[in-house]
């Protein structure tokens, strides 16, 4: 009896999940932190286990993105890349949309792929699609080193504005968690989004400004366009970093009114399906 | 002191009627809309488990064991009542559902450990501890994919052991591993017990959970059928289980067969007393009774041994009798005699029923899955899986003359 403050009482009842309970879910989250870091470090290592090329495929991936697309859409097509070598303009898009696109991806077949774990303990579920988001970002952090590598080598120079990459990447970063904890719960009742994923991040890059400029596109459809949450996000990152000028803010706030408002829903979401999911998934 | 209380919950499961994967798509799109069935796993269930109190709760396949076992663990939410909970719950079920195979011994303690909720330094605290508890020192930093079956478990089981919960969730885990690895469970476990931990054992171990509990629930379709003194409630389980047609009634079975039907199954020890648990090596005799509505020919009875993990283990069959089987209505019994158990330790569940021998495997004219559950304990013939029945004879080499006159020389100073 020697604990008596310390034992935590706990009441278990029926969904009905208010945004009020929110904030005592997020504590409850902070107790998995543990969990978090462990399990983050857990898929890096998995990932890279047995495999020759290990950490190199992180480059390797934009990398050879970046290698096509420059053959289509410089050499044959001649996409215009405001005055800096394509294939820089290109992998500075793509090292952002890569660890977007591989998060959801990862995240959202992820979670049903642990039926195992899910049906067997109870922990708080969200803690799965979000270590594929952490993992991405150790992913991306190598990559950037190779976008270092290709500045030196095309004499591009960094200005203090690619500071603002920091918190643009942060914003992307919450999208990217917003997403995949929503699909990762639509997964779990409908198995046909994992197989729409690949051809769904194909269409959403093509309408991100990742192998051409914001600018080709038409005044008169940016209204819309700019609706696309990652427009801002890429767009922004590319210009900080390789134009060396301040982020375009009016593109930038869209983005972040429109995480602010989708991160918050996805949670709940989450969070209501993870009452059942063990039933279901 | 409550440590748990379960005020009338209920817990419903929907079930779909699973649309022909032929389907037309349109078909299959209307049918996300149709009319679901559903299914009360558990009906308006209200107890409470005082501090230290050992609760075992027992019943048949499908009368809500299981569910109660993931209401207690969060697994899922009730669909009405509500549970109070007061304190630190951590289940024991199926260990090692966690672990890795690329990754070390070490590190799955530290992934599978912090998925039952341990912090990090709370694991560095333990780890030698546990490495010592499951005897695997030499091999921590071997990938488990290298480990032997025995050594996941002994794993499993070791990093739950050291949870230090105020309330123990316990599953059927403890017939896991060899003999040795399975007393030093319950020997964790009794002195868990006795240092205060609240215990809910949920099995169909019986044996077990007579030694183990204060106190015993039995199930029946969702409901509380009894409730306390482990030794009576076990005994009315095990005299409820022999009717298999209560017993699907109670679970909701369609009893399909209008031709021959298998109404009771019971087991009897050498003693000739009926019961559920035998060791290796034991006799155990295993009478089935049936009853006949039509004019059967050329039938078959059989009794099978399922592991926990679904595997067919043994079984009696009724085609070693000479000739064949052939049936007028009216009842029957037939009987298996058996003078040795040759199965290992463990609890294995029992199928049974009528077959024709001509008709193609999986139509029956009776079957009943998964009825009954036995318990098979050690005993000091049977060391590892199998038992073969043997006689040992010993007979040591003629002395030579040379030790016999040593012996003499030795005798005579």
């Amino acid at each position: 009896m020697l604990y008596e403050g310390a034992r935590p009482i706990r009441i278990i009842r029926p969904v009905s999940f208010s945004p009020v309970d929110l904030f005592r879910e997020l504590r409850g989250l902070w107790q998995y932190r543990d969990l978090f870091y462990t399990l983050t470090v857990h898929r890096i290592k998995v990932r890279y286990k047995q495999s020759v090329l290990g950490l190199a495929w992180a480059i390797l991936q934009p990398l050879s993105l970046m290698l096509i697309y420059t053959v289509i859409f410089s050499v044959i097509a001649k996409v215009p890349s405001e005055g800096v070598p394509y294939a820089v303009f290109a992998y500075a898009a793509l090292l952002p949309w890569t660890f977007f696109s591989s998060s959801l991806t990862n995240a959202t077949t992820g979670l049903v792929s642990h039926t195992q774990l899910v049906t067997k303990v109870y922990f708080a579920r969200e803690i799965l699609p979000l270590t594929y988001v952490s993992a991405a970002v150790f992913d991306f952090v190598i990559a950037s080193s190779f976008l270092i590598a290709l500045f030196f080598y095309y004499g591009v120079g960094l200005t203090i504005y690619a500071l603002y990459a920091i918190p643009i990447f942060l914003l992307l970063a919450a999208l990217a968690t917003a997403f995949s904890l929503f699909l990762s719960a639509v997964q779990v009742r409908f198995r046909d989004i994992g197989v729409a994923m690949p051809l769904l991040l194909q269409i959403w890059m093509f309408a991100t400004p990742v192998v051409y400029p914001l600018s080709a596109v038409p005044q008169r459809y940016r209204g819309l366009y700019a609706l696309n949450p990652t427009v801002g996000v890429i767009e922004n990152f590319r210009r900080v970093v390789l134009q060396g000028v301040a982020p375009d803010h009016y593109s930038l706030a869209i983005s972040a009114i429109i995480a602010a408002i989708l991160l918050p829903l996805a949670y709940l979401y989450f969070k209501r399906v993870e009452a059942t999911m063990a039933d279901i998934i | 002191m409550i440590d748990l209380e379960l005020k009338k919950v209920s817990k419903k499961y929907r079930i779909r009627r699973e649309v022909d994967t032929n389907a037309s798509f349109i078909r299959k799109l209307l049918s996300l809309r149709k009319r679901k069935e559903d299914f009360w796993a558990l009906k308006d269930i209200s107890f409470s488990v005082q501090r230290a109190e050992a609760l075992g709760i027992i019943g048949h396949n499908g009368a809500g064991k299981s569910t109660i076992l993931k209401l207690l663990s969060r697994i899922t939410t009730p669909s009405a009542g509500e549970i109070m909970i007061n304190g630190r719950l951590s289940a024991l079920i199926e260990v090692g559902s966690g672990f890795h195979p690329e990754l070390t011994g070490r590190e799955n303690i530290y992934l599978n450990g912090s998925i039952l909720g341990m912090l990090r330094r709370e694991i560095t605290k333990k780890l030698d501890s546990i490495v010592e508890f499951a005897e695997l020192r030499q091999f921590i930093d071997t990938p488990v994919k290298r480990y032997s079956s025995g050594m996941y478990v002994r794993l499993g089981f070791s990093i739950a052991a050291h949870l230090d919960p105020d309330i123990l969730l316990l599953d059927e885990v403890l017939a896991v591993g060899d003999a040795a690895f399975q007393q030093k469970c319950i020997q964790r476990i009794t002195e868990l017990k006795k240092n205060g931990t609240t215990i809910v054992f949920i099995s169909h171990d019986l044996r077990a959970v007579q030694k183990l509990c204060d106190r015993v629930i039995l199930l029946k379709s969702g409901q509380i059928e009894a409730d306390g003194d482990p030794q009576e409630t076990i005994a009315l389980y095990e005299s409820s289980s022999r009717n298999l047609h209560a017993q699907a009634r109670a679970a909701g079975v369609q009893e399909a067969s209008r031709e021959a039907v298998v109404t009771s199954l019971s087991f009897y020890n050498d003693e000739d007393q009926e019961c559920l648990s035998f060791e290796t090596g034991m006799p155990m005799k295993a009478v089935l009774k049936y009853e006949v509505y039509k004019p059967l020919v050329d039938v078959i009875f059989e009794v099978q041994f399922y592991s926990q993990e679904g595997r067919l283990c043994s079984f009696f069959s009724s085609e070693t009798l000479p000739g064949r089987i052939d049936l007028q209505p009216g009842e029957g019994t037939i009987v298996f005699d058996c003078s040795s158990v040759g199965l290992g330790p463990g609890v294995y569940f029992i199928d049974t029923g009528i077959r024709n021998r001509q008709a193609p495997f999986g139509i029956d004219i009776d079957w009943r899955k998964r009825c009954l559950a036995v318990r098979i304990d050690y005993d000091r013939h049977l060391r590892d899986t199998f038992y073969m029945p043997y006689i040992c004879r010993h007979s040591p080499a003629p002395k030579t003359f040379a030790d016999a006159s040593r012996e003499k020389l030795i005798e005579t100073i």
